[in-house]
């Protein structure tokens, strides 16, 4: 604190910490509880709103009946005063005629020659009392109904132990898969990372550092839509499944589940592989090469300098590049949204879309949420303790 | 284990050898270039499609050279509209991430204390949470606290969460670099520490500040995932191409391709060769 006030003085150290506040709190914080908080929310609109609405119905008829009512007892008195006054401007454009556009004018005007005008009236009168009452008990009801008193509100694990059987399922598979990806990932990126962070001369380094970050920099739908043009178009599918068939789907899965989920697998290894490579070689290329050289000369084999060397050196990278990778193709829209076009087996991020969008259950879709970013924490936290790093190395 | 000390007699001697082959290397280059193939064949059908005039993006089906696609761009409304709240969107993103980013630098660079570490986790948490939850949130949050609909506001506010943290990130490695001599020169010259830090540690922090808005600008406009779940009934370029792949294929989104991946070289190239320069 005294190093903020030293350094900034209070006026400016101050303002720092709104501005931070606001980016914690605001865009930070506060939603992910709101989040939190609708998924653990039920709204059971079952008991007291259904009477509700029942009751709203019948004060609707009600005061149908009423006007239905009205209308006979006006009708054939309102017909005699009235009738001439839609003519009454082009007669003699007499200036006192009611506005058609006011019907209580119309009423007023009729109340005098009505046939049996004592009874009539007090019937009339009782009617127009009880439709009043009707009209706003109808707006009572209906605030309430809307309100927050009729929703019964409650909280409870409802919306994740309602998970269906299939949705549950899909969660788990695209958990395995992202792991596939990611794994797979890391054995594409490996011999890149070290061969890009080992190359000989800097303008051989700084070339292959460029034809890294182009593809990287190019818009994830566009390298998504190259390959959606490859599978579609070309034919070129089942090399590329005969290829990844060896890796992950082996035999025994059926063909059609291959064509399907294998595109949307392979799409998504080439559009997250590189956020595998960069965090790597950020790591190794700050590794001392003697100590590889000194390695070698006392014999060890490349597997051996790999594993005790480069790897242990290249761990804090190899965590961000794993996390990277993980949380991308778990939480992956666009590719199955692109790739799969409806079909292939849903990934979770598109039951997490419809349950807000076309389910319009925002609290489900809250529970699902919060189950993706749990498993995303839980491999956070599974990678910092496996390769034994610390949330500084992670995210620099 | 056992066949790994198999293994060095085998190869011990090839790399001792100087005059050898070493086929270590011959195997790593020809991994490299498969890899590179790999990246780059797909993107370089795309853009080959873009100049096709056959209408389902091909580039093995040659039905003649055109440009028809990339003139067909501008009167497409969508596609423009579209670009226009990309841009409005990040402008807005850039407005905002950038303060807060510095701000969180400034704090957790001098801030000696123990919420620290927890300060820091914190701030860099949205960077590693999946976009759509961020998107969900911050959709929810508006909506259910201040009754706003998801649009360009709520995309703002969504991107503008972990773009900061990456804008911080940078501004904490520029502000490792700083030499606080000159700072601490000036306090003790009698400067407010207000001065100070316009003076000094801000035109220091200053290339930064623009590399960091460059980032966060590219960051907003190729947003995907967040911008899907917090845009609501609008779209952004992005978006809107999205949804058309879904739909179908079009040249015109090969057209799109093709610019981006332009723009993409150009300013990497560009970067580089600056880099180099200053080496």
């Amino acid at each position: 604190m005294d190093g903020l006030y030293r350094s900034f003085g209070r006026p400016l150290t101050f303002g720092l910490f709104v501005t931070v506040a606001l980016w914690l709190f605001g865009l930070i914080l506060l939603p992910q509880l709101s989040m939190i908080q609708r998924a653990f929310q039920v709204e059971d609109r079952g008991g007291v709103s259904a009477q509700l609405s029942v009751e709203i119905e019948k004060l609707y008829v009600r005061q149908f009946e009423i006007d239905q009512q009205l209308r006979a007892i006006e009708q054939p008195a309102a017909a005699q005063p009235t009738a001439p006054s839609p003519f009454a401007p082009s007669v003699g454009g007499a200036p006192a005629a009611p506005s058609p556009n006011d019907p209580f004018a119309g009423l007023s005007a009729g109340k005098a020659p009505a046939a049996d005008p004592v009874e009539t009236e007090k019937k009339r009168q009782a009617l127009i009392a009880e439709r009043a009452d009707v009209v706003a008990r109808i707006g009572e009801l209906e605030a309430r109904e809307s309100g927050p008193a009729a929703v019964d509100l409650r909280y409870s694990l409802e919306n994740f132990t309602s998970m269906t059987a299939v949705h549950f399922q899909i969660f788990i598979a695209t958990l395995f898969y992202a792991l596939c990806v990611t794994v797979l990932a890391f054995l594409v990126c490996y011999p890149v990372a070290y061969a890009v962070a080992m190359a000989g001369t800097p303008d051989r380094a700084a070339l292959l550092l460029l034809a890294l970050v182009i593809p990287y920099a190019i818009n994830e739908l566009l390298r998504i839509f190259a390959w959606v043009m490859i599978l579609e178009r070309q034919g070129l599918i089942n090399s590329v499944l005969d290829w990844l068939g060896i890796i992950d789907f082996a035999a025994g899965e059926g063909f059609r589940f291959v064509a399907s989920n294998g595109a949307v697998f392979a799409v998504m290894v080439y559009a997250y592989v590189l956020f595998m490579v960069f965090p790597i070689y950020n790591t190794v290329e700050t590794l001392d090469r003697n100590q590889i050289e000194a390695a070698r000369d006392l014999g060890a084999s490349t597997w051996r300098i790999h594993t005790r060397i480069v790897i242990p050196h290249a761990k804090p990278g190899i965590a961000v590049g794993a996390i990277m990778t993980f949380m991308l193709s778990a939480g992956s829209i666009a590719v199955p949204e692109i790739v799969g076009r409806g079909m292939h087996p849903d990934w979770f991020s598109q039951v997490i879309y419809r349950r807000f969008f076309e389910a319009d259950s925002w609290n489900e879709g809250a529970a699902y949420s919060l189950s993706l970013l749990a498993a995303c924490m839980v491999f956070i936290l599974a990678v910092m303790a496996v390769f034994k790093v610390g949330i500084r190395d992670i995210a620099r | 284990m056992t066949d790994q000390t198999a293994a060095i007699p085998a190869l011990a001697p090839l790399r001792k050898g100087r005059g050898t082959v070493d086929w270590g290397e011959v195997i790593l280059n020809g991994y490299l270039l498969l890899f590179f193939a790999w990246m780059f064949l797909p993107l370089i059908l795309m853009v080959l499609a873009a100049f096709n005039a056959n209408p389902t993006p091909s580039a093995t089906e040659w039905q003649g050279f055109t440009l028809e696609w990339f003139a067909r761009l501008p009167q497409d409304e969508r596609f423009m509209q579209g670009l226009a709240h990309s841009l409005i969107i990040a402008a807005g993103v850039i407005a905002t991430a950038i303060p807060m980013g510095l701000a969180g630098a400034l704090i957790l660079s001098r801030m000696q204390s123990r919420a620290n570490t927890f300060l820091y986790t914190l701030l860099v948490s949205p960077v590693l949470t999946p976009g759509i939850v961020l998107g969900a949130t911050t959709m929810i949050f508006w909506r259910d606290l201040f009754g706003v609909q998801a649009g360009l506001f709520t995309t703002i506010m969504a991107q503008a969460a972990f773009i900061a943290a990456y804008c911080m990130l940078m501004f904490m490695a520029r502000l490792q670099r700083q030499d606080r001599v000159l700072e601490e020169a000036a306090l003790d010259l009698g400067a407010s520490p207000f001065f100070a830090f316009r003076r000094v540690t801000l035109p220091f922090l200053m290339p930064t500040v623009l590399t960091a808005a460059f980032i966060a600008f590219l960051q907003s406009i190729e947003n995907y995932n967040t911008t899907f779940f917090a845009i609501g009934g609008s779209w952004t370029l992005v978006t809107e191409i999205g949804s058309r792949m879904r739909f179908g294929l079009s040249p015109m989104i090969n057209a799109i391709g093709v610019i981006f991946i332009a723009i993409t070289v150009i300013v990497a190239v560009t970067h580089t060769l600056v880099i180099r320069k200053r080496k």
